[in-house]
């Protein structure tokens, strides 16, 4: 397994020592075991295009959550993320369907926008010193509020480029179709794996996160990698968005209303604390794993009302932090 | 808080070295409460400016009816959750669910009323009986605030996640009670309580005023405001001091959920029916807003009741103030994230430092 | 770790295939809106009944009001192989894709309740529902006969971008725009919800025009009985001083309705149980369907009101 051969490297090269890990694979063992729970108790679940599902469909929260892993490992928070999709969403529709951009461009600009807004709030809370909680939820505020303005209906996107877009896909085999919106995900997750272990941007993200005051005595750029990660957060919400459009050859500004808590709640799943410098995007993945067999299995189980899917869904993951916080070792959180 | 603040109307004061106890000594005092109420009255003067109308009061049918009566009735969930988030905050936490405890709440108490078929609740038969309605309302916001304080006091969940998992699955319970319907109900007894009127004032703002007294001879007339802001500030001090920190800690939770019961009873009595997918719903937002505006700090400590209580009522005044002068909806999102950067700002040392030069000491 | 799991797939899959079963029930995905009235929950509640009743596997999945849950259900109701979907589709735009892939995988869509845009005709077999736009006209058609042609209208939307929303404000003003003496002066969305009705009723009327409001047209029952509210706290008189119209049917209408506070509902049936499976079926065995189905529904007024209350199911 990739994690164990290149521990004895990870232990050279970073601080962390290994029992760091230990959430990881106490989040993997609960994700396999309801995988296999669910396996067994509905048909068809074991197929190969409900684990492609799993990643397709939960492309956009998963490509959100790894933005946000980021942020969270630098000690901070992102609100915005949610409401930048439908923003971003409804804002290339809009460009493209009513003043006729092009699909390039309208793409472009939005993640280019999502990416100043990200450094914008990153400015406020590096240099200003304010909560990222309370920055972040004026980014929320702000994003719904221009998405809304900009369309309050979703609008349909009939541009030829995105008919061909919302196509695309690799056919590996007959009844295995790999979306576009799972292979960005899955390139996304592993350019974070990648920069998180072996680069010092990502070392020094972890740096901030666990202790911010020996990082700055440290010589590192502590504002700049604030910056950096709430950049990086508000691109992976416009590629999210992007992603969205693509799924839905349409924008909506409500699109992703009320993602960043399952964001949120699938970067704490997968071992990240909140208090920073723990975690990593891999517990992401398995976050939002998890997430997507839960909603999986409730449609495979599609006798649920409304209320005790809700019900369900809130036990199942409070059942799931319960089991990490006791199988976790006790450490004093000041 | 610091005495580090130089507000600018007490500029000279400021300068001298030996502080003059009385003009300074006293809007220093005022410092966290400045810049919120500030802005209230920067929305109010506009309103007397630019919207005709706003200001009129008439009194119909006993009872008083205008824009400003709409601040205070509209505005006192928001109060009450805005109060009860302050103290939760104050401890170092955070209080997601507050709107699925309204739903909650305002569920329980219209199937005790109305009792519809296929809700569980309809064995329970309180024979219209106010008290005991109010009872069952609260009743069962108290039991989710012991269900959120367990979670973060006992078990030591991250609030954050804790009471998200409330507020995903508090919805579905209310739900559950009501059967997916929406029960309605005459009860003139409970309807009282949303849309009747004491003193010519409308009723919800009475019991937010009511409460918030009583909420501030709770904290400030007691230790225990003290020790919210002993266990927010330092939980491992706190606990060496003495404080029973988990004890804090699951009250906090408890009020919370408490006020936010009360604010369901209000929301529910208003449209005389539980809306449960739609009572409270991104209330929680507006809370937290309110705590901020308020000048409590999210990372916990010191906390201001008054500043969330005036925090809330700016809220509310911006929704009316758009809504009286037909702008979209939508605006007051823009309006509220303004709001939200620029009061943080003026509250921010680092940013106040560009403005206020030091003068020598 | 990705081989590990594919492993485990593979080994997983072809020992399920091995336990399963040829199906003899029709297996039904549906992907409902939400709860988010009892208008969606009688639907819903018709729809588990009638499939109950003849012995259909129905996977029902609530999306909660949201369109990405409704596009993962129905690509799990793909991946479950059901016989047949049913969909209604939250909001009009953004399902084309999921139906297509429905299509590839030859498992037929009918459409429920509300309409879904899409480029290409044949991506659903059939639309069953009901007629919104007529549902504005008759509204409107009461209105012009009760006010005399003459009426300054003040109406509440639903939520925006919904077809329900769209096309009951399509029939209303088509039908408006015949009489000169009737107009509409302020519209503004109240979600469908009541407190939402009451909200912008209360900010109607505070507005410098308020005055000249003779007629209320609300999108469905749950705003006009907010409104209603809002227009007693305000010291008027609802039904009286106030014409007021809305659409949907449910009892809580025809109570205030036999109260003298409502004067009009235009019914819109939310129990397609039975029609919706009888095409269901006819879908499953490949047989062809017309490609709308109007469901059966008629206008209430005032005066049927107290007669018609015992009888209204929801």
């Amino acid at each position: 397994m990739s994690i164990a051969l290149s521990q004895p490297r990870v232990a050279r090269r970073l601080p962390l020592p290994s029992r760091q890990t230990l959430p990881l694979w106490i989040t993997l063992g609960v994700c396999l075991l309801m995988y296999v729970a669910a396996g067994l108790r509905y048909d068809n679940f074991f197929t190969p295009q409900v684990a492609v599902n799993l990643i397709g469909d939960n492309a956009f929260l998963g490509v959100t959550a790894l933005g946000l892993t980021f942020v969270i490992l630098a000690g901070g928070i992102d609100l915005s993320i949610g409401s930048a999709i439908g923003c971003t969403s409804v804002f290339i529709a809009a460009m493209i369907e009513n003043h006729g951009w092009s699909a390039p461009l309208a793409i472009g600009v939005a993640l280019l926008g999502g990416t100043i807004i990200g450094i914008v709030q990153g400015l406020l809370i590096a240099f200003f010193e304010l909560q990222p909680f309370l920055v972040t939820l004026g980014g929320l505020f702000l994003y719904r509020g221009i998405g809304l303005l900009v369309s309050r209906e979703s609008i349909s996107l009939d541009n030829p480029m995105y008919v061909w877009l919302s196509g695309v896909e690799w056919h590996v085999r007959d009844g295995v179709d790999i979306p576009l919106a799972a292979m960005i995900f899955v390139v996304l997750l592993l350019l974070c794996v990648y920069v998180a272990r072996w680069r010092p941007a990502g070392r020094a993200v972890y740096a901030v996160g666990g202790n911010e005051q020996s990082a700055l005595l440290m010589g590192l750029p502590v504002r700049r990698v604030k910056i950096g990660v709430y950049a990086f957060s508000g691109f992976c919400a416009a590629l999210a968005g992007v992603t969205a459009t693509i799924y839905m050859s349409s924008g909506a500004a409500l699109t992703g209303a009320g993602l960043e808590l399952d964001a949120i709640a699938a970067v704490v799943i997968g071992g990240t604390l909140l208090s920073g410098g723990v975690g990593g995007p891999l517990g992401t993945l398995l976050g939002v794993l998890i997430f997507g067999i839960i909603q999986t299995a409730i449609s495979f189980e599609g006798t649920l009302s409304s209320w005790w899917a809700r019900i369900v869904v809130g036990l199942l993951l409070l059942a799931f932090i319960l089991l990490q916080t006791l199988l976790q070792p006790r450490e004093t959180h000041s | 808080m610091s005495t580090g603040v130089a507000i600018p109307e007490a500029g000279t004061a400021a300068a001298s070295a030996a502080p003059k106890p009385n003009s300074a000594g006293r809007l220093r005092a005022l410092g966290p409460l400045l810049w919120p109420a500030l802005a209230l009255a920067a929305l109010l003067l506009f309103n007397l400016a630019f919207t005709p109308g706003f200001y009129k009061i008439q009194s119909i049918d006993g009872r008083l009816y205008g824009s400003l009566i709409d601040i205070l009735n509209r505005g006192a969930p928001t109060l009450l959750l805005s109060l009860g988030m302050t103290l939760v905050i104050a401890t170092g936490g955070i209080d997601l669910s507050v709107g699925a405890v309204m739903a909650l709440a305002g569920a329980t108490a219209a199937c005790l009323i109305a009792r519809p078929e296929d809700s569980p609740l309809s064995v329970i038969n309180v024979h219209g009986l106010l008290p005991l309605i109010v009872f069952g309302g609260m009743a069962m916001a108290l039991l989710a605030g012991l269900w959120n304080g367990v979670l973060v006091a006992v078990f030591r969940l991250q609030p954050i996640v804790a009471t998200l998992i409330l507020m995903v699955a508090g919805r579905g319970a209310a739900q559950l009670l009501t059967n997916g319907q929406i029960p309605t109900f005459d009860h003139p007894g409970f309807n009282f309580i949303g849309s009747g009127s004491l003193l010519m004032l409308p009723m919800p703002f009475v019991v937010g005023v009511i409460a918030f007294v009583i909420m501030l001879g709770l904290v400030r007339g007691s230790a225990l405001g003290l020790f919210i802001e002993a266990v927010g500030n330092n939980r491992v001090a706190s606990r060496i001091a003495g404080v029973n920190a988990t004890g804090v800690r699951l009250a906090c939770y408890v009020v919370s959920a408490l006020l936010a019961g009360l604010a369901g009873l209000i929301v529910t009595a208003d449209i005389k029916a539980a809306d449960v997918n739609n009572t409270g719903l991104y209330m929680e937002l507006d809370a937290i807003l309110a705590v901020a505006i308020g000048g409590t700090s999210l990372a916990g400590g010191r906390f201001y009741l008054v500043g969330s209580a005036i925090g809330a009522l700016v809220i509310q005044t911006l929704t009316t103030t758009i809504l009286a002068r037909g702008v979209a909806p939508e605006a007051t999102l823009v309006a509220k994230a303004v709001i939200i950067v620029a009061l943080c700002l003026l509250q921010s040392p680092p940013f106040r430092a560009l403005f206020v030069r030091r003068r020598a000491a | 770790m990705n081989r590990f799991i594919r492993t485990a797939v593979v080994a997983a899959a072809t020992l399920s295939s091995s336990f399963a079963m040829a199906a003899d029930k029709l297996v039904v995905g549906f992907a409902q809106v939400g709860a988010e009235s009892a208008w969606r929950t009688a639907n819903s509640k018709s729809i588990k009944d009638e499939a109950e009743k003849r012995g259909i596997e129905l996977k029902f999945v609530d999306a909660q009001q949201k369109q990405e849950n409704q596009i993962k259900a129905i690509r799990s109701f793909i991946a479950q192989r059901v016989n047949v979907i049913v969909l209604a589709p939250v909001v009009e735009a953004g399902f084309e894709p999921v139906l297509r892939e429905a299509k590839r995988a030859h498992i037929p869509v009918i459409l429920s309740d509300r309409r879904a845009k899409v480029s290409d005709e044949s991506l659903y077999a059939t639309f069953i529902g009901a007629d919104f736009v007529e549902e504005g006209r008759r509204a409107a058609k009461f209105l012009a006969e009760k006010t005399g042609g003459k009426s300054t209208i003040a109406e509440l939307e639903g939520t925006p971008g919904s077809a329900p929303a769209n096309d009951r404000k399509k029939g209303f003003d088509e039908i408006i725009a015949k009489y000169p003496d009737m107009k509409v002066i302020m519209s503004q969305t109240g979600d469908f919800t009541r407190a939402k009705g009451k909200e912008v009723m209360e900010a109607f009327l505070k507005s410098p025009d308020a005055g000249k409001i003779t007629a209320l047209y609300a999108h469905n029952d749950d705003m006009a009985l907010g409104a209603i509210q809002a227009i007693e706290a305000a010291g008027k008189k609802p039904g009286v001083d106030i014409t007021i119209v809305s659409i949907d049917g449910v009892k809580s209408a025809f109570e205030a309705m036999a109260e003298g506070k409502l004067n009009c509902t235009v019914e819109c049936n939310p129990l397609i149980g039975p029609q919706l499976f009888d095409l269901v079926e006819k879908v499953a065995a490949g047989q062809e369907v017309p490609k709308r189905v109007d469901v059966q529904e008629g206008v209430f007024t005032q005066e049927q009101a107290k007669d018609a209350l015992p009888n209204r199911q929801y």
